[in-house]
């Protein structure tokens, strides 16, 4: 069993230690015995997105996104086509706003994107920064807990994360939302959503290598990967005792406000 | 005409009042931080600046020179070398040493230095400035020497980004057109705040020195790459920067085959580096009269510190060059490197449990792996704690451990790493996929359990370290010196110790 990845502009979209979601994937499937392959894609590059069974996209600072933009001109129809063919992709933060169907800038000039989701991003004044605890929509939460079976505590229901963005996201009718916010402010800080979900794509501003204290999360990921190519495999359960305690501790904290830890 | 100067005597009394105001609040508030044991560096600033937002542009121009250091890595020990090497020649300096880098910590250091006449006590002013504070200080001190360490990703939850960062600086030194820019001329972030500047001039090292050639342009793509470079573009052109050969991060000898950007000539360079227990080179330069260096010209002196890690090279060379640009007599200068005490949690030594104890600070990804490398490069049985604090001080972000490169851990000689501190559980899953055994993996509940857990694995490792985040340091340094004791470099090397 082999797992193509394909990780997108990791030499311009890697602000904020977004290489630790691929390294995090990459491990959690070779631990699994399962043979990764991964393929550095990045500006100019020629590439068959269809040939691969998870692309990830990070964030980057103005400059780079700038460059990304304009190389996505090219390469997005062939991205948009890989998503409607069910591979798995995860965006985060400026990635998952490249996605979008447009950014409008505070001067009002418009930033066209990719259009693999149905959303569109506006810059905002004060940025949105800070931990982040949501509820994971009810279809990911029990497809989590099929892959990890009955028995023991059972998976977590929640994501934990950290966001920092000015954008506001506001996601059309033909995308439903990554999870509800329990603490922080997602997308756009007024509804309560966070981050996006269609097909196999997904998007989220929660940056960084948020799939470490979401094994969860990384697994449902990786199982639908794999689903694609080798249909249902079950996955070997692996040790995530200290993952699943780094969730829980920032969990805790948030649900309980802010307590100082001597 | 009369009543224009009436109105000059007024504005002057006014001003005065104020200054008198500020001053006594800030000797209130300091007196209060002492009764209370808080450490009072910035505070009383804070407080003078309510009443009087000019002080520092009030009290600066009493100074016959400021001087100001800036940058990501290495402020506060290049500043405290320069302030050593100046007081070792005499010279009285007014300085935040106690890495207070905004408004209010300059306005303290000041007021603090300042007689009731307002008149300063010292002729120098040294100021380190945080990155994002730049604006501020440089416009009410005016500094005349401005050293720029280098730029790194740092505290991104409070300055973005580093383009951000860099044209803050940039804006701000286009303000000051008589001061001399003093630059790591290895990072092409700080060599650009000197582009098109009348009196830049820039230090560097040169390739003899090279722990990491790596010829040709940008290697390190994908998930398994070790070190995060930034600046992989030329700042003037958008192309890839090419690069000769690599010291670490983004340092080295770069050039930009687009425009023709390139690393400028050295003024000040170092060669034939030697790190290992004690930093020793050979510094070429020219008196300040000429701007650059020809390949082989100028004086060259021969330089040693107490400073452990390549790093240092650099922190060492921006101090040299402002002092030499001061006019510092080379003899001088290299005596008063000889006895310099590294600052606190700087590489600060103890003896703990019976073993030597390092004590580190670490905040971004850059520091973390030149820290890394200087600990690896002894072949020494080890154990470690590395403390996480996520406080506004630290930034609130902890995706930074993501950049470093922890995988150099996993093949070395480690008892035991004890993961501390508000993040503590974060450090371990990151250590954990960067390939570290979980087995030598532990998590402490707080920083006394963590230096107990340290001292059970003591018997069976020569050397202990703590690696800790800034709001960590200072806990631990009073832990380290209530249940250990302090090493006085000097004393440990035969040299002369300061009394």
């Amino acid at each position: 069993m082999r797992l193509r990845v394909c990780h997108l502009y990791p030499d311009l979209l890697n602000l904020y230690g977004d290489r630790g979601n691929v390294l995090i994937i990459c491990r959690r499937a070779a631990w699994r015995g399962i043979r990764v392959e991964l393929d550095a894609v990045s500006l100019n590059d020629r590439v068959r997105f269809a040939g691969y069974d998870l692309i990830f996209l990070g964030g980057g600072a103005d400059l780079e996104q700038g460059l990304v933009s304009r190389d996505l001109e090219k390469k997005g129809p062939f991205l948009v086509e890989a998503a409607e063919a069910g591979v798995v992709i995860l965006s985060i933060c400026g990635g998952y706003q490249l996605l979008g169907r447009y950014y409008r800038a505070r001067d009002g000039a418009v930033l066209p994107g990719v259009g693999l989701f149905d959303l569109y991003t506006e810059a905002g004044g004060k940025r949105l920064k800070g931990n982040v605890l949501l509820r994971l929509a009810p279809e990911l939460q029990t497809e989590i807990r099929q892959i990890y079976g009955r028995g023991g505590a059972g998976p977590p229901s929640t994501l934990v994360g950290f966001e920092n963005h000015s954008g506001r996201t506001f996601l059309g009718g033909s995308v439903r939302p990554l999870g509800r916010v329990l603490r922080g402010c997602g997308n756009n800080g007024e509804d309560c959503s966070e981050g996006v979900w269609y097909k196999n794509a997904f998007g989220t501003y929660l940056h960084g290598p948020f799939l470490a204290k979401n094994p969860h999360f990384a697994d449902l990921l990786l199982r639908r990967a794999l689903a694609r190519r080798c249909g249902e495999v079950p996955l070997a359960p692996l040790d995530d005792t200290l993952e699943l305690h780094a969730h829980d501790v920032m969990k805790k904290r948030l649900q309980k406000g802010f307590i100082r830890v001597r | 005409m009369k009543i224009q100067a009436v109105k000059r005597t007024i504005g002057k009394f006014a001003l005065w009042l104020r200054f008198y105001l500020a001053f006594l609040a800030a000797r209130l508030v300091a007196f209060g931080c002492r009764i209370t044991g808080r450490p009072g560096t910035s505070l009383p600033g804070v407080a003078a600046l309510k009443i009087f937002p000019g002080l520092v542009r009030f009290l600066a121009p009493g100074y016959e020179r400021v001087l100001a250091v800036t940058g990501t890595n290495g402020k506060t020990t290049t500043a405290n070398l320069l302030a050593h090497v100046l007081r070792k020649a005499g010279v009285r300096v007014a300085h935040n040493a106690e890495g207070a880098n905004m408004l209010p910590g300059a306005a303290a250091a000041l007021l603090r230095d300042c007689d009731w006449l307002g008149r300063p006590r010292s002729r120098v002013a040294l100021l380190e400035v945080d990155e994002g504070s730049v604006g501020k200080v440089f416009a009410a001190a005016r500094p005349e020497i401005v050293i720029v360490t280098n730029y790194f990703r740092d505290q991104l939850d409070r300055y973005w980004e580093l383009e951000r960062t860099t044209a803050l600086l940039r804006s701000a030194v286009t303000e000051l057109p008589g001061a001399t820019l003093i630059l790591n001329g290895d990072d092409p972030l700080a060599a650009a705040v000197g582009r098109g500047h009348p009196r830049a001039r820039c230090f560097g090292v040169l390739r003899d020195a090279a722990p990491e050639p790596g010829a040709g342009s940008w290697e390190g793509r994908g998930a398994d790459s070790g070190e995060t470079r930034e600046a992989r573009f030329c700042l003037f052109c958008g192309a890839a920067l090419q690069y000769r050969y690599y010291h670490y991060g983004q340092l080295g000898d770069y050039f930009c085959p687009g425009c023709g950007f390139r690393r400028p000539d050295l003024s000040f360079a170092a060669a034939g580096v030697s790190a290992g227990d004690v930093l020793a080179f050979t510094l070429h330069y020219q008196p300040p009269a000429s701007p650059s260096l020809p390949p082989q010209g100028g004086t060259s002196i021969l330089l040693k510190a107490p400073l452990r890690g390549f790093y240092n090279v650099y922190n060492v060379l921006g101090a040299a060059a402002a002092a030499l640009t001061l006019g510092v007599p080379a003899a001088d200068l290299k005596a008063a490197l000889l006895d310099y005490t590294p600052a606190p949690g700087r590489m600060e030594e103890f003896f703990f449990a019976g073993r030597p104890c390092t004590l580190a600070l670490i905040k971004n990804p850059a520091g973390v792996n030149e820290v890394l490398k200087t600990i690896l490069a002894r072949e020494t049985e080890k154990a470690l704690v590395i403390a996480i604090n996520d406080l506004a001080a630290d930034g609130r972000d902890v995706s930074w451990l993501w950049d470093a490169d922890f995988a150099r851990l996993a093949g070395a000689r480690l008892k035991k790493i004890i993961c501390a501190g508000r993040r503590a559980a974060d450090l371990a899953v990151c250590l954990k996929y960067a390939g570290i055994d979980p087995g030598r993996l532990a998590l402490a509940p707080d920083r006394a359990a963590s230096l107990r857990m340290l001292a059970q694995e003591a018997p069976e490792a020569e050397e202990l370290y703590v690696l800790a985040t800034y709001t960590n340091l200072f806990p631990y340094a009073g832990l380290l010196r209530r249940r250990g004791r302090r090493v006085e470099k000097g004393a440990a090397q035969g040299l002369p110790s300061l009394p």
